[in-house]
C-alpha cells in the first residue's frame, strides 16, 4: 500500500484541477500556467516542471524554502495565489531523477502540500511524461495545452491531442504569441492557428522576477479565457 | 513537522481500505526508508491523535526503517548509507531538521554521489514510504494481512 498516493489523491478531492501542458518546451507554458493562477485568484499553483523550476523564477521566488506545519509544506502566498514549486524544498540545488524517482516526487509534492484552495494549477513539463501519468493516478484534471502558432509547434501538439483525446479529456488550446494588436488591426504574424489565441505582449519581458505586477493584454485575454472554462 | 502529513497518510490510507467494514484495526506496520530519518515519536504522537473516531481508534503504530541498497550506475558498485553518511549529514547541516530527502527519499541522487567514482547516477531500493502490514481484529480473532 502506498499511503502518499492515498494522500495525494485526499489533497485533490472535489477540487477543480487544471493541468497546463505543452508538447513542446519554450512556448511561455509557466508564464501562461502564472498569470492563468492569478487572473483567476483564490488557486494553488503546483510548479511539478521540476528540471526547469520557472514558477519560482517568475515570482521572484528563488532560493526561498518552504515552512513546514502541522499541515504539511506551507505554499508561498503571493496575492492571493499559493505556490508550491520543489525548488523550495531543494533551494538552488540542481536536481537529478533517475527512472521512477521523478513520478515519486511528484507524488510526494502533491501529498505532503497543504492545499486549500478549491482550484489547483499544475504547470507539467513540456511532452509526454510521468508527470502526466502521476495526475491521471489520482485526479481527473483539465488539460489546458499552451502551444504557439509556428508549424513546428502544431505539429509536435497534435499528439498530445491525440493522447488526451483518447484518455477521454478534451482539451482547451491556449495559443501563445497568436497576434499583435496594431491599433485595433489584428495582425497574426505568424500566420493562422486553431484554438484561443493570446496577444503578443513584448512588455512581459519586464515583469520577470514580479510576474504578479503584470496587468497587460495577455493577462485581460486570459480572463475571457477563463470564461469559457 | 513533516511526521503530522505522513501520520495523516497512513489513518487516511487504512481507513480507505478498510472501507466500513465491521474490523477494528490492531495494528499498522510502517515502513520508511532510514534516511529519512522521521522523528518516531512525534509521528506515534500525531497518529495517536488523529486516529481517534476510526477504525484505528485501537490501533498501534509500529515503524520499521529499511535501509536502503545503493548501487552506482556509473562504476557498478553498490554501497550502503553508511558510507555516504557524511554526505547526508552535510545536506542536514545546510537545510536543517526538513532537510529536502526526510520529505522525498527519491531526492537521493540529487545530493548523494557514489562515494567510489562521484557520480550521481545511482539507484536505490526501499525508496518509498510503505504500510507493510496491518493487524486487524474480525469477529472477534486477530489477524495479520500482509500488504505487498
Ligand atoms: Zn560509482
Amino acid at each position: 500500500m502506498e499511503p502518499l498516493r492515498q494522500l495525494a489523491k485526499d489533497k485533490l478531492a472535489g477540487k477543480k484541477v487544471y493541468a497546463v501542458m505543452s508538447a513542446k518546451g519554450g512556448v511561455g507554458k509557466s508564464v501562461i500556467s502564472s498569470l492563468l493562477a492569478l487572473t483567476m485568484g483564490g488557486t494553488t499553483l503546483i510548479d511539478l516542471d521540476i528540471h526547469t523550476m520557472a514558477i519560482p523564477k517568475l515570482f521572484g521566488l528563488e532560493g526561498k524554502l518552504h515552512e513546514v506545519s502541522k499541515n504539511g509544506i506551507e505554499p508561498f502566498e503571493i496575492k492571493t495565489t499559493k505556490i508550491v514549486s520543489l525548488s523550495g524544498i531543494v533551494k538552488d540545488n540542481y536536481v537529478i531523477l533517475p527512472g521512477g524517482n521523478q513520478s515519486s516526487i511528484m507524488e510526494s509534492l502533491i501529498a505532503y502540500s497543504h492545499i486549500d484552495t478549491n482550484t489547483v494549477i499544475f504547470d507539467l513539463p513540456p511532452g509526454l511524461g510521468d508527470e502526466i501519468l502521476v495526475l491521471e493516478r489520482i485526479t481527473d484534471f483539465t488539460p489546458i495545452v499552451v502551444t504557439t502558432p509556428s508549424k513546428i509547434s502544431k505539429k509536435v501538439v497534435d499528439y498530445l491531442m491525440r493522447y488526451l483525446r483518447e484518455r477521454g479529456k478534451e482539451p482547451k488550446i491556449l495559443v501563445n504569441l497568436a497576434y499583435m494588436d496594431c491599433d485595433g488591426k489584428v495582425v497574426k504574424p505568424f500566420g493562422e492557428y486553431e484554438g484561443f489565441g493570446l496577444p503578443i505582449d513584448p512588455s512581459i519581458e519586464e515583469y520577470i522576477g514580479r510576474i504578479q505586477d503584470y496587468e497587460g493584454a495577455v493577462k485581460e485575454k486570459l480572463k475571457e479565457f477563463i470564461q469559457s472554462l | 513537522m513533516h511526521e503530522w502529513s505522513v501520520a495523516d497518510a497512513v489513518i487516511r490510507t487504512v481507513i480507505d481500505w478498510a472501507d466500513g467494514k465491521k474490523i477494528k484495526v490492531k495494528k499498522v506496520v510502517l515502513g520508511v526508508p532510514s534516511f529519512s530519518f522521521l522523528d518516531v515519536e512525534i509521528l506515534k504522537e500525531a497518529f495517536d491523535m488523529m486516529k481517534k473516531d476510526s477504525v484505528l481508534d485501537e490501533a498501534e503504530l509500529e515503524v520499521k526503517f529499511k535501509d536502503p541498497k545503493f548501487k552506482c550506475k556509473n562504476c557498478g558498485k553498490e554501497f550502503s548509507l553508511n558510507e555516504v553518511k557524511d554526505q547526508i549529514d552535510s545536506v542536514k547541516s545546510e537545510f536543517g531538521e526538513e532537510y529536502p530527502m526526510h520529505f522525498m527519499p527519491a531526492l537521493a541522487p540529487s545530493f548523494i554521489k557514489c562515494p567510489y567514482c562521484g557520480s550521481h547516477d545511482i539507484i536505490l531500493e526501499s525508496q518509498d514510504m510503505t504500510i507493510d502490514e496491518i493487524q486487524v481484529e474480525e469477529n472477534g480473532t486477530v489477524k495479520t494481512v500482509s500488504q505487498g
